[in-house]
Parts: structure tokens; sequence; C-alpha cells
């Protein structure tokens, strides 16, 4: 590939190595160690087998969770049910898994199933509002997160909880609805080949479907969708649905691959970073994996930093808001002048063909 | 119940109702010069944990609360900022803002006092009340509207103040043009990116006197996420309100009552988890019924 069509890749990896800098080298300052604080950091996710493992279990349900917000963010819809989807589809998740009776080899499937549809009626609900009503979806899926918490701590609380778990927790899951470890001296489970496997439908989907098609232009120009005679609702509707589907199985997946206990008291924060996944990839689905990747290889290295040095990890969060905040910053990160300085390109003129930022 | 705890159940409901008329007002000054300023929840949580931290390292309260405004306002601008000059999406700006106050505060909570959940150890200090003269020696209504914080009457008398200001004023009618057509405002020779900028800061800076208002009134510190959503309801609040600053008000004072509720509801026999879904499902139904109430307007109107 020539170097014009990597440039605007690299100005991206350029800025997020900056986003990096501006946030850790200030901390890691604060400690009496800063070239350790950075060593580990930058390169403790790579320093064994158990912890590149942990970037992979780590990226699995932001993965999804980033595919759900760029379903729903391409169709036009500003729908941020999915934390509380990613929530309530891990909770009711396991509810099945403790409450229904079922074949051992149907209880990670239909748990599964049974979690992503009650989950998603985070998402859903403002889709149908937004769809028949004309309410901002925004503002109900903002208040549905915390209704989709407080419910959820509800049945957490009167109908899971294990009273000789100490803590607030729910019973054991049971050993054969876990998902089975795939990659020995990891924690690596089934649910990564899941999310790759849906973040490729994801694509296929979008780009090479017509229903997919339908959502891109109800999102790109809803006006024109109406004009052409889509069904705006229909396809409001939809998109809205399979994101919950996406963003609540990604919960149940969580569940099942890697805890042994239901005990989130409060929301997890993964679809607000599922939000930063996707916006990083601009809502491409195929891009979301290495966008994943990389947050999560964020958060591995944060973790190693906060439990070997006294450094928070919320250092973490602040870079993953400052990307989210650049990322689409269109006078940046597709600046004429950067781009041209970076593909070496002068005589060009490209830069004022290149086309606009994509609107959400 | 006796006339004694209902004007106890009307203090109690404007204290709630504070906050959220406050972001309330500050989501309807940006919303009104046409951007939506989704961070204001951001905004709240950096306000009150700068007004915990200001005041506690100067002794003094106004000191802190002036620090809380301008956290606010500097937000606002940043948020302004990053659409106009850097051309970011607005709504995910402020997403990426309200991200950024929750690791930043919790972050700069631990390098200052070592602990990560609340501010306890900071000596920070509060903001006074106000005893209405005469209203307070009246029984029951003093009770129910005498001796609230300071902020209470900042957010009672704003709205009406903020109203006058859309209506009447040259200014104040500029930015609501700027926010209906933005283009015919600025054939007009308005500088619309100007106004929207400091409509911005303005919203901040009411966010910031509401995040005041929680860590320096409401209580005494400053927790992780305090907020708790209250920037969200607020967003609704204005929604319901029609853009209108009054209207907000009572939307506002609608949603607090509604928290007031589910707050003296627990413990009576209800799961709590379930009272405190109140505050966010109330929202939910007054937006449908908004909306059914405004489609049956249009439909009126066409036929």
């Amino acid at each position: 590939m020539s170097r014009k069509a990597l440039a605007p890749a690299i100005v991206t990896v350029a800025i997020l190595a900056l986003v990096v800098a501006v946030v850790m080298l200030p901390l890691a300052l604060t400690t009496s160690d800063p070239a350790g604080v950075l060593q580990t950091f930058l390169f403790g996710p790579f320093r064994n087998l158990r912890y590149l493992g942990n970037i992979v279990e780590m990226a699995t349900p932001t993965m999804l969770c980033g595919l759900a917000v760029a379903v729903m963010f391409r169709s036009g819809m500003f729908n941020l049910g999915v934390e509380g989807a990613f929530y309530l589809g891990g909770l009711a998740t396991v509810a099945a898994t403790l409450l229904l009776p079922m074949p051992w080899w149907a209880a990670a499937p239909v748990s599964l199933l049974i979690g992503s549809m009650v989950g998603s009626t985070v998402c859903i609900l403002p889709g149908v509002m937004r769809a028949q009503f004309d309410t901002s979806e925004l503002v109900t899926s903002l208040m549905l997160n915390f209704v989709a918490l407080f419910v959820g701590l509800f049945i957490l609380n009167y109908f899971l909880r294990d009273p000789t778990a100490g803590a607030m927790a729910s019973y054991k899951i049971p050993v054969e609805a876990q998902l089975p470890r795939i990659l020995p001296g990891t924690r690596i489970h089934l649910g990564t080949v899941l999310a790759l496997l849906a973040c490729i439908a994801g694509a296929i989907y979008l780009f090479r479907t017509r229903s997919g098609f339908d959502a891109r232009l109800v999102g790109s120009n809803s006006a024109f969708a109406a004009h052409l005679g889509l069904p705006i609702r229909l396809v409001m509707m939809r998109s809205a649905a399979i994101g919950g589907l996406i963003a609540a199985a990604a919960g149940g997946i969580e569940m099942l691959g890697l805890y042994t206990r239901f005990s989130w008291q409060t929301l997890p924060g993964t679809g607000w970073v599922g939000v930063t996944v996707a916006i990083l990839a601009r809502d491409n689905p195929i891009l979301i994996v290495p966008s994943a990747l990389f947050f999560a290889y964020l958060q591995v290295g944060g973790d190693l930093v906060g439990r070997n040095f006294d450094v928070p990890i919320e250092g973490v969060g602040l870079i993953n808001a400052l990307v989210l905040l650049i990322a689409t910053a269109a006078a940046i990160i597709r600046n004429p002048k950067l781009l041209q300085l970076v593909s070496g390109d002068n005589s060009a003129t490209m830069s004022k063909n290149l086309p606009k930022a994509e609107a959400h | 119940m006796d006339p004694a705890s209902i004007a106890e159940f009307i203090a109690v409901a404007l204290r709630v109702s504070t906050p959220l008329i406050l972001a309330g007002l500050g989501v309807l000054i940006s919303t009104r010069a046409g951007v939506l300023n989704i961070g204001i929840e951001g905004m709240m949580l950096a306000g009150a944990f700068a007004g915990v931290v200001a005041s506690a390292f100067t002794g003094s309260a106004p000191i802190g609360l002036l620090a809380a405004i301008l956290t606010g306002a500097a937000l606002g601008c940043l948020l302004a900022i990053m659409v106009h000059v850097a051309k970011a999406d607005l709504i995910l700006s402020g997403i990426a803002i309200n991200i950024a106050a929750a690791a930043g505060t919790t972050l700069l909570l631990f390098l200052i006092t070592g602990s990560k959940g609340v501010s306890s150890s900071l000596q920070s200090q509060v903001l006074p009340s106000i005893d209405i003269p005469v209203v307070e020696a009246v029984p029951l209504l003093g009770t129910a509207i005498s001796g609230h914080h300071v902020l209470t009457y900042v957010a009672l008398l704003g709205a009406p103040l903020l109203a006058v200001f859309l209506t009447r004023t040259p200014l104040g009618i500029r930015l609501r043009a700027v926010g209906e057509k933005p283009e015919a405002a600025a054939a007009a020779g308005i500088n619309v990116k100007r106004y929207q900028f400091w409509a911005l800061a303005a919203s901040g800076a009411f966010g910031g006197l509401a995040g005041a208002f929680l860590s320096m009134g409401y209580v005494s510190w400053f927790a992780q996420n305090m907020t708790a959503g209250r920037g969200f309801i607020a967003l609704a609040a204005e929604v319901m309100g029609n853009g209108s600053a009054l209207g907000t008000m009572a939307s506002a004072i609608l949603l607090g009552t509604a928290e007031t509720i589910s707050i003296t509801m627990q413990g009576g026999g209800i799961p709590s988890e379930l009272v405190q879904t109140i505050p966010y499902v109330v929202p939910i139904l007054a937006l449908l019924l908004h909306a059914t109430r405004r489609r049956r307007l249009l439909k009126r109107s066409a036929a």
C-alpha cells in the first residue's frame, strides 16, 4: 500500500501514542519509579502468555459491545443502552442457568439466548419509543441503564443470592453452563471465537445485505431514505434489536466465560468502552477487532501498573475519554496538512476531495 | 399525612430537586443555542469535586463555589472548542467529557487523599442555608420554604431570570435564533459559533453549580460518581419543559418529587432496589406522555 493510503492510519496511531503519553507520563512522575511504571504499562502486557491472554479476554466483551454500538450508530440511532443491556444480559443469563432445569448440553446456549433477549430490552425500548413516539433515544436509553441496574440488583438479591457467599453474589454458575477454555495457559474461552464471528457477520450485514444498506442509508441521510420510501421506523427498531441482542449476549458470554458467580453491584462500564471502541473503529465491524484489542491492551497495562505501583487504574479511563474526544475530531484526525506531512505528498490537492467526517 | 409532614415533604422535595433544576437550566441554555450539552453529568461531577477540593484547601466555601462554577464552565468551553475548532461530534464529545470526569475525579481524589471512594479526609466547607425573614416564623410554610440551602434559592430564582433573559433580552433572543435557524442568524450578522461557545460555557457553569450543591450542601463530601445520573435526569426535565425555563424548572421539581417519594418509601416493605428505579422510570413515562400529547397537538393543527 502506498504511503498516501496509509497516512490516515499513521496519523491515528501517532495521536493514540500522544494521548497515552499525555496521561501516563505525569501519572508515572507522581511515583518514585517513573521508568518502571511506564515500562510495566507499555511492555508488561506482552511479558507472558497469561497477560497476552488477558488482553484477548478483555477485548471479547468490548468487541461485542462496540459492534452493538456500531450497528445502532450506523442507522443514525444514538442509543446508549449498551451499558444496561450488557449488565442485564449477564444477569439474565446467569439467572437462566440457575433457575431453569435444562439438559447439560442446552445450559449454555439456551441461557445465552434467554439472557440476550431479556437484556436486549434496554436497547429495544428506546428504539421502539423513538420509532413510534419520536422520543429522544439518547435520554430514554440513559435512564433505562439505571433501571436495568436496579432491577438487576433486585433479581440478584431476591432470587439468585447465595447467603453463604458472604458478599452479595449469586449461587455458583453450574459447570456445564460455563464456556469451554480454548487455549491452555490462558483464560481465553469460546466467547472470543463468537465475538470474532459476530464482527465478521456484522460487516457482512452492514455492507453486503439489503437491510444493512437500508440501515446505513437511514443513518446517513434519513430524509433521502424517507423519499425512497424506506420503512424508517422498522429500520430503526431492527437496528436497536440487533444492537441490543449483541450487547446483552456480550454480558452473558462474559459471565459464562470468566465468572463463577454474578456479583456486579454497579454498571461495569463495558458498554461505554464499547462506544469508544466503535468510534475509534469508525463504526466498521472489522476494525472493531483491533480497536477492542488496543483498549484491552491499555486496560491490562493499567491493571499491571495498579497492582505493582501506587498508581490508580483510572488513568486508563482518562485515556479512553481522550481517545473518544479526539477520534471524532475531524480537524485533527483528518487534518489535510497533517496527512500531507505524513504521506510526503505536497503536490496533492487530494485533501480537498477527502470525504467529510462521518456524521453521527 | 398530617400538615407538618407535608411541609417536611415539600422541604425535602425542594432539596432533592435543586440539582435537577440547576442542571436542567444548564441543559436548556445549551439546547436553545442548538448545542445539546450531554456532558452536563460530567460537568456536575467535576464541579462537585472542585468545590470540595478548593474549599478544603482554602478553608473558604465561596471559593469552593467559584471553583465549581469555573470548572463546569471550563468543561463547557472545552466541549465548544472540540465541536467548533476540532470539528468533533457534539454528542460523542459530551459522552467523552462524562467518561473523563468520572475517571479524572477518581484519579485526582486518589492522588490528593489516597482514597478512591470518598473525600471524608478533606476538611471541605459547606455553603450556608438561608432563613427567609418573616416567612421562617410562619408555621408549616416556614418549614417548607425557609431555611434552605443558598443554591436552592439560586435555582428557584434562576429559572424566572433565565426565562426573562431568553425571551425579553436581545442577547437571549439572538441566542435562540442561533439555535432555531443558525443560517438565518448568521445571515443577520450573528456570530453563531461565539454564541454557542458562551452558551456551552454557561451551561457548564450551571452544571458546576448543581455539582457544588451536591457536595457542599446536600452532603458535605465528594464520593465517586456521586451525581448518579442526575445530569441525565436533567436532560429529561429539559425535554419535558418544552424549551422554556419555567417549564424546565417545573419538570425538574416533578422529577425531584418522584425521587423524594422513592426516598421516603425506602424501608416501607417494597424492595428498595425497585423503589430506586422510580427517579429513572418517571422521566421515561413523562417523555412518553409528552410525546403522545405533542403528536395529538400536531394532528389537530394539521386537520
